[in-house]
């Protein structure tokens, strides 16, 4: 994955939800990340795969929404940079003020105490985009309309836990 | 934080149905209507909008948050079981190497117990060995030949070295040249040092080759032995061959039992 194109194709797939790039490099990587992260910041294999976890996450994210506009050239060392920076600004800095978390981050931690069922029809729909027929042969729920209610049903306590969480902190 | 711009509440279900395309066409004509002529209606559509876009990128996050835990997790497995496996296999390893040097050592014991004892050559000589018993008194005639009477005494009595000086003062006048040679020699082997086996062959070759000589045959045999004992084998074997053959020859039983035996190594 090095020609400049191949790069720019990583970008697109990564673009439309294709993260098959990332789950292979994760899966070639793990065990070099693990042994990088040993000898430079002394962490044990379950924390440098956190980390890296963490990390191709992160890189995701700033693909996804735009923040990264250009694959580097050089994809290990700069998830290896953001790795090192990680583990310093988790060093240095506690957790960002909340004032200044942004509207996904909180979003995102919302989600988070969604329930597992919750979360994964979330996904499969916004996410994956499969249909409600889809979503209930996943679920196994016996048809698309339960599926469609159940979404609802999950839209809506999201948006509950979100005006809560505004209410909390106004 | 940011607050919500809008409260979706009230239009939520309404806005559900429309993005996921679920309106009747009428139904959606409306909507789209309505979306123009009302500011709220339009609002809370962007709001939703928003949140939508919003929870696609949180989705997509978890999902490979999720993916990225599934896998370690299945990496974990696939190492875990590499390592049991591999776990197994040095077990299998040491186990086949404790059956191959228990087999050794079962071998090597069985060796040891079994294999063919090879006796030393002091024991086969002492086995095979026939010694000369020297002249009887009644030959040597004390009174008439006291030096050689002392001799014989001193070799009955294993002290070799004084019975072959006794012998060398026997005057040669009163003593047959081949019994001399012959007395010289079994002396000499007698002592059993590697030089006087060495010194003994001379004598005991010269009388074993007077074909003429009573002593001959002795002569040879005890030849023979002091090849053997010198580990002269070719030699050895030829000449007990030759008393071996020789029915006159008195040492004849002892020169066949050590031919037939293992103590002289084959050619």
């Amino acid at each position: 994955m090095n020609s400049p194109q191949q790069l720019a194709e990583v970008l697109t797939s990564l673009r439309i939800g294709n993260q098959s790039y990332l789950i292979t490099f994760y899966e070639q990587n793990r065990d070099l990340f693990a042994r990088w992260a040993r000898r430079q910041h002394q962490l044990v294999p379950t924390a440098a795969h956190e980390l890296l976890r963490a990390v191709l996450v992160t890189f995701y994210d700033q693909v996804s929404d735009g923040r990264l506009t250009k694959l580097p050239p050089d994809v290990r060392a700069y998830v290896y940079g953001l790795a090192d920076e990680k583990i310093r600004s988790a060093h240095t800095t506690e957790i960002l003020p909340k004032n200044e978390a942004s509207r996904r981050q909180q979003l995102l931690g919302l989600f988070q105490q969604l329930g597992l069922d919750c979360q994964k029809m979330l996904m499969y729909f916004y996410f994956r985009g499969y249909n409600f027929e889809k979503v209930a042969g996943k679920m196994g729920f016996a048809n698309a309309n339960v599926a469609r209610l159940q979404k609802a049903a999950c839209l809506r306590k999201l948006y509950e836990l979100r005006v809560r969480a505004d209410a909390a902190s106004a | 934080m940011t607050p919500p711009a809008f409260d979706l509440r009230p239009y939520l279900e309404e806005l559900e149905r429309f993005a996921d395309g679920q309106m009747t066409p009428p139904e959606q004509a409306a909507f789209e209507g309505r979306l123009e002529q009302d500011p709220d209606l339009y609002r809370a559509y962007q709001a939703y909008e928003q949140l939508a876009a919003d929870l696609r990128w949180v989705a997509g996050h978890e999902t490979l948050h999720q993916r990225l835990l599934a896998l370690d997790r299945r990496l974990d497995q696939r190492q875990d079981a590499l390592t049991r496996i591999r776990r197994r296999q040095r077990k299998t390893q040491q186990q086949w190497g404790a059956v191959v040097v228990m087999g050794v050592v079962a071998v090597l014991a069985l060796w040891l117990v079994l294999r063919p004892s090879t006796p030393s050559v002091e024991a086969s000589w002492a086995r095979y060995y026939v010694p000369e018993a020297g002249l009887p008194d009644d030959v040597v005639n004390e009174s008439r030949r006291p030096l050689l009477a002392e001799a014989m005494r001193q070799y009955r009595d294993g002290h070799y070295t004084d019975a072959l000086h006794a012998l060398r003062r026997v005057p040669t006048s009163s003593l047959g040249q081949d019994t001399l040679l012959y007395y010289s020699g079994i002396m000499l082997l007698s002592k059993e040092g590697a030089e006087e086996i060495r010194a003994a062959q001379p004598f005991l070759r010269r009388v074993a080759m007077q074909s003429g000589s009573q002593l001959a045959g002795r002569a040879r045999y005890h030849l023979g032995m002091a090849y053997w004992r010198n580990q002269q084998i070719t030699a050895a074997r030829n000449t007990l061959r030759s008393v071996a053959n020789d029915a006159r020859n008195p040492y004849q039983d002892a020169a066949r039992q050590l031919l037939r035996s293992n103590a002289l190594p084959q050619e």
